[in-house]
């Protein structure tokens, strides 16, 4: 119970509360924001060791799929043989083993294995995923923008400006009136929704540093 | 030595004032004080989503953000995590919560055997439930998009911190045919869930899902005394703004801290 | 079911196919439109023209290679801005990728051009670091609290430039050129928490939420998105004309050349919308019917 429950409830309330403190102490102030910089290195070093957790699990995903032969077990091999790949020639080159001088280029400017496919195979593959923005923006603006009622109505007119207001043909007559309205309406818009978040988010932090909120833990009230 | 930072004393007056609310309607709430909470349409859409994917044969798929343990949403997206395995646990419904942080995967891990154990139905849960893909934005939103194309889930929930694959997950998750519920506070994607999904949780509705789900009084009063601030800060927000129209304490501007 | 009204449920791959060919052409044929510099663009370009050879930019690549096509010809303008104006900076990414495909290559690309410059003198790359909020409150403070060496395995305390910068507070401007939250976080810690002034390069699609930030006076200037990338072009072009060589490469891909895409492709989401709210009221006035 006391490892558990008590002890994550305790160190959330100590790790939330001393940057909260150190935040009204000045630089120099002993043990405060010293404990509070430290605390920040930690979670640094605690998140980048939290990924062999992630990386432990994708094995063990994907050998599960291949040993059974499941639908799909092919594409398990690809993605294990992808993270061997980039994994080992990654800490490899980070580590100057193998006369690699690290995971940039090479002295003669070839790229180095993790270079080539980081430059080559990961960035093209995550360009393409996100280019598929503009096709899928296009579709749901087209459904979306319809003159059901007022307010669609306002919205739709909206954005035509907008849209008309950041590109060349439209700008002369179109761009104040964007600039007009993402500075006034749009600027008051997210200025409401940003206070209101910052305050949700504010007792969200109040009730998990006092132990109310505990569901991230796995607990319930009752714990 | 003078150690308080006096350039801070704002914030600090601020900070307690929200501090002493909050605790103040967490007391009431504890002695049986009524608080009335507006309904959110989002929220009360769960039950429905999951019982159609239950009646369907088809999983529920939970997608918890892209944002670290250390974000507010994520945790916010655990309460209602936990509220959907509890559901999905009494309905025998197949749950399925893809990971692209590593911390959140533990934390989300954690939560659902909760969740099973709760609700009696242990026997249901499994270590594949919440699975870790990769720590790459687009990575992440590739292999969910597949799942939502390969596997059509009946009832899609994009609940946490999202950026650019907000848009992507959910028009695949609208073009898949599955009721979508949605919720962040990340502004600029809002719009894109509001066009594609079916219900969304706006900002602050996601920080007060935990509360509203559970009905636990403490936390209920802990989104009282939120709005009461607010509703004391959009004072001031009106008063500062009255008082600058009509130069007047000027001193009190520079004390905010806006020069 | 009029066949106008058919046109409500239309197969979303002919609007994909349309976007692709009206994405694919102006880059293959480029138009060439005249660019107007609005505001918040201009705004980082005057604050940077007042510095002096002494001052100190921190710019910190907060993307990676998914949004280069937008995020890119910002810290490329920036850069090129701040080499030939004679400014100091101090580039770091705090995205995963940002700092090896993104920082590493623009920086050492842009540098070639200036074969004056030295490295570590005029300019350093501190590489990538995670951790996100926690690493930027660490910069803010102490660079060598968070980059104990530059990417080159250089420590810090060996780089003249870095001896006289002791955190990001100490620079005279931040400037992000981020996806996601990044603009955010340096709005809200640095600026908020330091009074270092903020500027942040953003995608497209996070535009309209740092308009608040910027009115609010919590940063300098906003670029936003391949418009806003062109516009700092054009004036690092105008007021530097050595620079318009490299523009004039016609293997660089721009932002001004960018525009010509955006350009065909928003006047094909209004059509689709126009036609979209025809089919739309077709569709209605048959069920009435």
């Amino acid at each position: 119970m006391f490892l558990k429950v008590r002890l994550p409830i305790m160190l959330t309330f100590f790790a939330g509360l001393i940057p909260i403190v150190a935040f009204f102490f000045v630089d120099g102030t002993p043990v405060v924001k010293k404990l509070s910089n430290s605390l920040e290195q930690d979670m640094v070093i605690v998140s980048g060791f939290a990924l062999l957790l992630g990386v432990v699990n994708v094995v063990q995903g994907n050998v599960r799929k291949i040993e059974p032969r499941e639908k799909g077990w092919f594409y398990a091999i690809v993605l294990l043989a992808g993270m061997a790949f980039m994994g080992l020639f990654g800490a490899a080159g980070a580590m100057r083993l193998f006369g690699l001088p690290g995971i940039g280029m090479m002295p003669d400017g070839r790229p180095t294995p993790f270079q080539w496919g980081s430059l080559y195979m990961f960035t093209p593959l995550q360009a393409t995923m996100f280019a598929l923005l503009a096709f899928y923006i296009a579709s749901a603006a087209f459904r979306a923008f319809r003159i059901r009622n007022l307010e669609a109505t306002i919205l739709l007119v909206a954005a035509v400006f907008v849209m008309l207001g950041r590109i060349p043909i439209g700008e002369p007559l179109f761009g104040p009136i964007t600039e007009w309205m993402m500075q006034v309406p749009n600027g008051a818009a997210q200025r409401g929704i940003i206070i209101g978040a910052a305050l949700g988010a504010a007792s969200l932090s109040l009730r998990v540093i006092l132990g109310i909120e505990r569901s991230y833990l796995g607990l319930d009230k009752n714990e | 030595m003078e150690y308080f930072d006096s350039s801070r004393l704002n914030a600090l007056l601020l900070f307690l004032f929200f501090c002493i609310v909050v605790l103040a309607f967490i007391q009431r709430a504890r002695s049986g004080g009524n608080l009335f909470i507006r309904r959110i349409a989002g929220l009360n859409a769960i039950e429905e989503a999951v019982g159609r994917a239950t009646e369907l044969g088809k999983k529920v798929l939970y997608v918890p953000g892209i944002m670290s343990i250390d974000e507010n949403q994520t945790i916010a997206s655990l309460a209602v995590l936990s509220h959907v395995a509890g559901l999905t646990a009494r309905y025998g419904a197949e749950l399925d919560v893809p990971n692209k942080d590593p911390l959140t995967f533990a934390s989300a891990r954690e939560t659902v055997r909760e969740a099973y154990l709760h609700a009696g139905r242990p026997d249901l849960y499994n270590e594949t439930m919440v699975h870790y893909v990769t720590y790459d934005q687009f990575a992440y939103t590739a292999a969910v998009s597949g799942t939502m194309v390969r596997e059509k889930p009946a009832a899609n929930f994009l609940i946490g911190s999202f950026y650019a694959e907000s848009l992507l997950l959910a028009e695949t998750g609208q073009a898949s045919g599955a009721i979508q519920i949605a919720g962040t506070a990340e502004v600029a994607q809002l719009p894109f869930f509001v066009c594609a999904c079916d219900y969304t949780l706006i900002g602050e509705e996601l920080y007060a899902a935990g509360a509203y789900l559970s009905r636990e009084p403490a936390m209920l009063g802990s989104i009282k005394g939120q709005d009461w601030t607010k509703a004391a800060v959009a004072a001031l927000i009106v008063l500062g703004a009255i008082f600058e129209s009509l130069h007047v304490f000027h001193g009190l501007k520079s004390w905010i801290g806006i020069n | 079911m009029s066949n106008l009204a058919k046109l409500t449920s239309i197969d979303r791959r002919w609007i994909f196919l349309l976007i692709g060919l009206g994405t694919l052409i102006p880059v293959l044929l480029p138009i060439g439109f005249p660019v107007r510099v609005t505001a918040p663009v201009k705004q980082i370009f005057d604050k940077i023209e007042t510095f002096g050879p002494n001052d100190v930019i921190v710019l910190s690549y907060d993307y990676g290679p998914t949004t280069g096509a937008e995020n890119d010809p910002m810290t490329d303008a920036i850069l090129r801005h701040c080499f030939s104006h004679d400014i100091k900076v101090i580039a770091l990414a705090l995205y995963p990728l940002g700092g090896l495909t993104s920082l590493t290559a623009s920086i050492d690309r842009i540098a070639a051009e200036y074969p004056n410059l030295q490295y570590g003198v005029d300019y350093v790359n501190l590489g990538y670091k995670d951790g996100g909020q926690a690493t930027m409150k660490l910069l803010a403070e102490d660079f060598s609290g968070a980059f104990p060496n530059d990417t080159h395995g250089t420590p810090l305390s060996e780089l003249p430039l870095m001896q006289r910068v002791k955190g990001a507070r100490n620079a005279q401007l931040a400037i992000s050129v981020a996806t996601g939250i990044f603009g955010e976080w340096w709005a809200n810690l640095i600026n908020a928490q330091y009074g270092l002034p903020v500027a942040v390069g953003c995608t497209a699609v996070s535009a309209p939420k740092y308009y608040a930030y910027l009115e609010a006076g919590q940063m300098i200037g906003l670029i936003g998105g391949l418009k806003g990338a062109s516009e700092y072009e054009q004036l690092v072009k105008d007021n530097y004309p050595a620079t318009r060589e490299a523009y004039a490469n016609p293997m660089l891909q721009t932002a001004s050349k960018g525009m010509d895409v955006q350009t065909i492709d928003h006047l094909i989401i209004i059509a689709f919308i126009v036609i979209g709210n025809i089919a739309y009221f077709a569709d209605r006035r048959a069920k009435r019917a």
